[in-house]
């Protein structure tokens, strides 16, 4: 291991141990020694398949948030002084992790004497599943295309159109595999747009992807007005059903997160452990990284470059589509402008994953927990902006891509245009 | 705007030759057939999604006596379309004729262009900034950000210090400008000492900007007396940029004009006749040519910013003292964003001044006719933005649309890149 990594991961190390002090000294000591924080796992639907009663936890706020910023100051020492191989971003989601425990303890505080306020920590847990769950269908699809060389900065605009046709097929035909089908193909077709202008006529990626979520979010508005005003029975009512498996669902919290989803859930695991295998274990997988390295090479021993990247970039465009379905079934209806840049923020979960699926999961769900809890702090009172917190995911984001918290090395051809000559 | 050599020619000749340079690729030839293609694009979409199209067509289905009245609706449709964003953008002739001949309702005759002019003017300045960012190699998304932040600085600026106009307008814009330069300084500190994309990083940042808004306007200081909202103080006067021809005439377009007259002078002196300039073009051009000849490319990426995010954050502050007056949550969000427009503007107008300028004319044109398309037909004014978005998508690929038109090739092989990918 070089210098450099060491440095790198010291320097991880170092902000975990900093963001450690944050949470003890803001958020513990802060509090006032009578504050109490109660939190409470009940499922939030508590007709279907409850699971095994679990109490509420009342805790003393400051006692627990000190522990808590301990442990993460723990957990930054570890990597300052062992400086691990492996499993550095696995400790960084953890910390992150606590972080947004310790934050969730200190804005339900309560100080009399009867706690009131509450947080239901399943009820957090699921509500941001919805939001992780459409960043690593959108990194995912950025790390097909990124990994086969071409940059896919569309993934807002494959989302837009996923939305959209799925709501209108799902609406239509009562059917969420017809809608999971139709917005893949949407998504795909805009992956072909994106794979035919800059990989047979050269054009610039990002501008070519920039400029085509600008098209789908214009269309989409357009659409909506001319289209699904006037007719509302095509937008109504696509709320998926959730698909609970039997037995384990009655697991405490992790029941209701992991094994009472709808069916685009499962096919995000299902996705995410299928990319990782065929990416590293495949000759597939290994082709596609050797043209998204150094596609002269590959096409010296005979991969098809140009074939490769195309097969990838129409995938990708796939899965953010299928993104794209599942963000609509998790919302009920389509609405222009409601993606709000999740595209754009999946594509930095991709950069901070450093191009890998499980990096991709870990950074989503850290990406998808700050973003719910922006969204949703407000009904806790807090008395902080709720603002500061919706800039976590991109304030992490320049941090790493700038070398701040760990250096991230893209594919070398990424966006590179790809001449046959 | 043709960058074809020009020769001497023989007078028999003179008409093939015309024909020659019509029938081959040029920029300004890619460029008005990517309108048209653009157009095109904008009849489709029309034509699939308009309801009384498709009934008249289906009607052709049950016989082809159906098909002249088909044809007839669907000329009508995309014509009355077309000719109210037309009107909308630039002038009615009737209106006009009624005007010239009376004497009267020249207000009502001068407002769409007024309108176009209005919107045009910051988006020059943005698409400016933007283009020459392109010119040296370096893509600027961050514009709307920066011009949000300009907004922001100018507000306090503008509406919390009283002073004479002739010191307060002035101080208002500098304010614009240093917002847009705050926000433009991460990322070229970042791309120059750390190598970090800027693309990333300004993507970022506009999603920092809009919440330090929210957050600005919900503060006391700049929150609106008496408001809950998320909007702020108006402008003082004295700070805003009055009406060209006075408020009597009843036309919104003002001296922004002017600013953005001056820095589209600026631009072409400073990348044409500049020493500082000549570096930015090389330095777009070929880094390494750049890098062996001396020029320090850290400074000239820092600078770029400083320019870039400078003339973003003037056009937030024009926008901003010309036309509305007060920030709210809504402040160039979304499709409205002037900073995201002024990235298609600069791509169609090649990322120089003059095409830059006549590019945000077209584009303040369709947004503003679009509107006007919206009130007489019902036709959504966003299909200006497909219209545009298609029109660049063109545009960024000369190749197609010279196989489109069968255009004769000038440039083999020509491959122009905007922007570097994440791994080089």
């Amino acid at each position: 291991m070089n210098t450099v990594s060491r440095l790198r991961t010291r320097g991880i190390g170092a902000f975990m141990v900093l963001l450690g002090l944050v949470t003890a000294l803001g958020f513990g000591l802060v509090s006032g020694s009578s504050a109490r924080s109660s939190l409470t796992f009940n499922p939030v639907d508590l007709s279907a398949s409850a699971p095994v009663h679990v109490g509420t936890l009342t805790l003393p706020t400051v006692i627990a948030n000190v522990v808590l910023g301990l442990l993460m100051v723990a957990l930054g020492v570890e990597l300052l002084v062992r400086v691990p191989r492996r499993g550095v971003m696995a400790r960084f989601g953890a910390v992150a992790l606590l972080f947004f425990l310790a934050l969730l303890l200190w804005a339900v505080r309560t100080t009399g004497p009867a706690p009131i306020n509450f947080v239901n920590v399943t009820a957090v847990l699921v509500g941001a599943s919805a939001l992780t769950m459409v960043l690593i269908f959108g990194s995912l699809s950025g790390v097909l295309c990124e990994r086969a060389g071409v940059v896919n900065i569309a993934i807002e605009g494959q989302f837009i159109g996923g939305a959209f046709i799925g709501s209108m097929v799902a609406s239509t035909t009562h059917d969420f595999f017809f809608a999971a089908v139709a917005g893949g193909a949407v998504g795909g077709l805009l992956g072909l747009v994106l794979a035919f202008l800059s990989l047979r006529y050269l054009s610039d990626q990002i501008i070519v992807g920039v400029v085509l979520v600008t098209m789908l979010s214009g269309l989409s508005s357009y659409l909506n007005l001319q289209v699904l005003t006037p007719f509302p029975q095509y937008n109504t009512g696509n709320l998926a059903p959730n698909l609970p498996i039997p037995l384990l669902t009655k697991i405490p919290v992790l029941g209701p997160v992991l094994f009472d989803q709808t069916g685009f859930f499962y096919l995000m695991i299902l996705l995410v452990a299928g990319v990782s295998y065929a990416l590293f274990q495949t000759r597939w997988g290994l082709r596609v990284r050797a043209v998204g390295e150094h596609p002269q090479a590959a096409a010296t021993v005979g991969i098809k470059v140009v074939g490769v990247r195309y097969a990838n970039v129409i995938l990708g465009g796939v899965v953010a589509g299928l993104g794209g379905v599942a963000f609509m079934a998790s919302q009920g209806q389509f609405q222009p402008g409601y993606t709000s840049g999740l595209g754009y923020i999946a594509l930095a979960a991709l950069i901070f994953g450093r191009w890998r699926p499980s990096g991709a999961v870990v950074a989503s769900i850290i990406f998808g927990l700050s973003l719910y809890l922006s969204y949703n702090l407000q009904t806790f009172q807090v008395p902080v902006s709720t603002e500061v917190l919706g800039m976590v995911p991109y304030l992490i984001t320049i941090a790493v891509v700038s070398g701040l918290i760990g250096r991230v090395r893209p594919p070398a051809a990424d966006g590179v245009p790809y001449r046959r000559d | 705007m043709s960058e074809s050599p020009v020769t001497e020619a023989p007078v028999r000749a003179s008409r093939r030759r015309w024909w020659h340079r019509f029938t081959t690729r040029s920029p300004l030839l890619v460029t008005i057939d990517a309108l048209i293609l653009g157009f095109v694009v904008g009849a489709v979409v029309i034509i699939t999604t308009t309801a009384s199209v498709l009934d008249a067509w289906r009607a052709v289905f049950s016989g082809w006596s159906a098909f002249p009245h088909a044809c007839k609706i669907t000329g009508d449709v995309v014509g009355s379309a077309y000719r109210a964003m037309f009107t909308g953008a630039v002038v009615n002739p009737q209106i006009f004729w009624h005007a010239v001949t009376t004497g009267h309702g020249w207000t009502v005759a001068l407002t769409p262009l007024s309108e176009t002019l209005t919107y045009a003017a910051p988006l020059i300045i943005a698409s400016i900034g933007v283009g020459i960012a392109f010119q040296t190699g370096i893509f600027n998304i961050g514009a709307n950000g920066q011009a949000i932040l300009g907004g922001v600085a100018g507000a306090y600026m503008g509406s919390l210090v009283h002073l004479p106009t002739f010191i307060h307008l002035p101080l208002t814009l500098a304010a614009g400008i240093v917002g847009g330069v705050v926000v433009g300084l991460v990322p070229g500190l970042l791309k120059a000492y750390t190598g970090a994309h800027e693309v990333i990083v300004t993507l970022m940042l506009n999603y920092v900007v809009a919440a330090v808004l929210i957050f600005t306007l919900l503060s006391t200081v700049l929150q609106q007396p008496g408001q809950q909202n998320d909007i702020s103080r108006n402008l003082e006067p004295s700070a805003q940029l009055a009406p060209l021809f006075g408020a009597a005439s009843g036309l919104r377009v003002n001296w922004g004009l002017a600013v953005a007259a001056l820095v589209v002078v600026f631009a072409w002196w400073f990348l044409e006749r500049s020493s500082l300039g000549f570096d930015f073009r090389v330095t777009g051009a070929n880094p390494q040519a750049a890098r062996a000849s001396g020029i320090n490319a850290r400074a000239v990426i820092v600078l770029v910013f400083v320019i870039s995010g400078g003339l973003a954050g003037l056009a937030g502050i024009v926008q901003l003292a010309g036309t509305t007056h007060y920030l709210d949550g809504g402040f160039l969000i979304g499709n409205a964003g002037i900073g995201f427009t002024a990235i298609t503007v600069s791509l169609l107008g090649r990322n120089r001044p003059v095409g830059i300028v006549w590019a945000s004319l077209l584009f303040a044109g369709l947004g503003v006719g679009g509107r006007a398309m919206q009130a007489a037909t019902g036709i959504p004014l966003d299909l200006a933005t497909v219209i545009q978005s298609a029109v660049v998508l063109f545009v960024a690929t000369p190749v197609l649309v010279q196989e489109i038109f069968r255009l004769r090739q000038t440039t083999a092989g020509e491959v122009r890149l905007a922007t570097s990918g994440w791994g080089s």
